[in-house]
């Protein structure tokens, strides 16, 4: 029989999934965010180039999301309040499965931004949405994961809940 | 007998005391975790949205677009280098940016084409020159080169603008290097008719660098999210390829002069 053998060492094998998920979605978040930082003029405009939001909320968002991205992705390699940032993380990265998808889907060909730059000049810009949004799917896997099972070894989760 | 069962009553009294009290504990436990888990996720959260606050702020305050800036003398539609007759039936606009390679091929597959229509006296062209691509050189080059076109239209009119526009394309500096230096964008604004002496300062300065990013916004909220894009009395021409581009510009421009 398998199961008897196989069982524990699943159990002690998934906790490390999730150490792997935090690192790869946190680290993902912070390059994405550190990459934004220095031009939020840029961040603007790339955020405008989807043509889904308000004009009234656009500069907002522009200014307001490479924060959100950096603190989000310390708060997962951190392990930090996890299950709530795995929950903000898979919320953001719907959003932008939508932009992405809405943005392809009426012919728009602009760069996606989401590694700084945007509003640039988006050659072969159409190519590129199923590569970004492959990642960002594969990205909202993991960051459900979290959700599923937040509690992960070498997390700061560990010290400050107690089990 | 009586004693017997008496002893065994005491015994699962005890016994069912002992699980009260445990589960008792067990409920405080589970209380304290709960109440524990909860100061964490609101000190953590109250910590973290300062510090979004804060970074919010800072990002808002770095952003200068859209604070008042001077444009260059003869500016049209605050922001466009106008070439050719004003009053010709056909306006085309340009937005590029003097970084971009794309930019770079149109100007010269487009120039004799558009030349042609400006000196019929069909077409004025209204170059929007904005600068998104800092980041392509190491110095800036997108916002230096746009002042610097600034400067030559300001100070020596748009005839020169236009001549150092066209300079400015014939030498463009690839992508990822230093691209021009103040020193050659001065050399050409002499070769397209300016006196040294009035555009170094200002090209040095970055008089108009305020204007430059205002276009560059201004054009994002005409929803320019490539360049070069072409407008033809307002209307943007799709393009996949550059021939498609030079293509269906001609097109616009030949149905907009028959309408």
């Amino acid at each position: 029989m398998v199961s008897t053998d196989t069982l524990p060492a699943l159990r002690r094998f998934l906790p490390w999934v999730g150490v792997a998920a935090r690192l790869i979605v946190g680290g993902v978040w912070i390059a994405a965010g550190l990459l934004k930082i220095p031009d939020p003029a840029e961040n603007v405009r790339a955020v405008r180039a989807y043509q889904l939001l308000p004009e009234s909320i656009v500069p907002t968002i522009g200014h307001l999301l490479p924060i959100l991205e950096v603190l989000l992705g310390l708060c997962l390699v951190l392990g930090l309040l996890t299950r709530l940032n795995g929950v903000v993380s898979s919320l953001l990265l719907l959003a932008f499965i939508v932009g992405i998808s809405s943005a392809w889907g009426r012919g728009l060909s602009i760069e996606c931004g989401c590694f700084g730059g945007g509003g640039g000049p988006a050659e072969g810009a159409k190519e590129k949405y199923p590569w970004e949004l492959a990642r960002d799917f594969g990205l909202l896997f993991l960051s459900v994961w979290l959700i599923w099972r937040p509690r992960t070894p070498w997390s700061l989760d560990n010290r400050l809940l107690v089990q | 007998m009586s004693k017997k069962r008496s002893i065994a009553t005491e015994k699962s009294n005890a016994r069912r005391a002992a699980e009260r009290a445990a589960a008792i504990r067990k409920e405080q436990e589970a209380k304290e975790r709960r109440r524990r888990t909860l100061t964490v996720t609101v000190v953590v959260l109250v910590v973290l949205t300062v510090l979004l606050g804060i970074g919010y702020a800072v990002q808002s305050s770095r952003d200068t677009t859209g604070q008042v800036a001077t444009p260059p003398d003869g500016v049209v539609e605050k922001y466009a280098f106008p070439f050719g007759d004003p009053t010709a039936p056909v306006k085309v606009a340009v937005y590029e940016d003097f970084m971009c390679p794309f930019c770079g091929q149109f100007e010269a597959v487009s120039k004799d084409m558009l030349e042609r229509y400006v000196d019929q006296g069909d077409v004025e062209v209204r170059y929007h020159v904005i600068s998104f691509l800092d980041g392509s050189s190491n110095t800036d080059y997108s916002t230096r080169a746009a002042n610097a076109a600034g400067v030559v239209l300001d100070t020596t009119g748009p005839e020169a603008a236009k001549k150092f526009h066209d300079l400015l394309y014939a030498n463009q500096p690839e992508e990822g290097s230093d691209g021009l230096s103040d020193d050659q964008l001065i050399e050409f604004a002499v070769e397209a008719g300016a006196q040294e002496s009035d555009v170094r300062q200002p090209i040095e300065d970055l008089k108009f660098e305020q204007w430059v990013k205002n276009a560059t916004e201004e054009s994002s909220k005409q929803d320019v999210a490539t360049t070069p894009t072409v407008m033809v009395d307002g209307e943007s021409v799709d393009f996949e390829t550059l021939d498609d581009l030079l293509a269906s510009t001609t097109d616009a421009i030949e149905s907009a002069l028959n309408n």
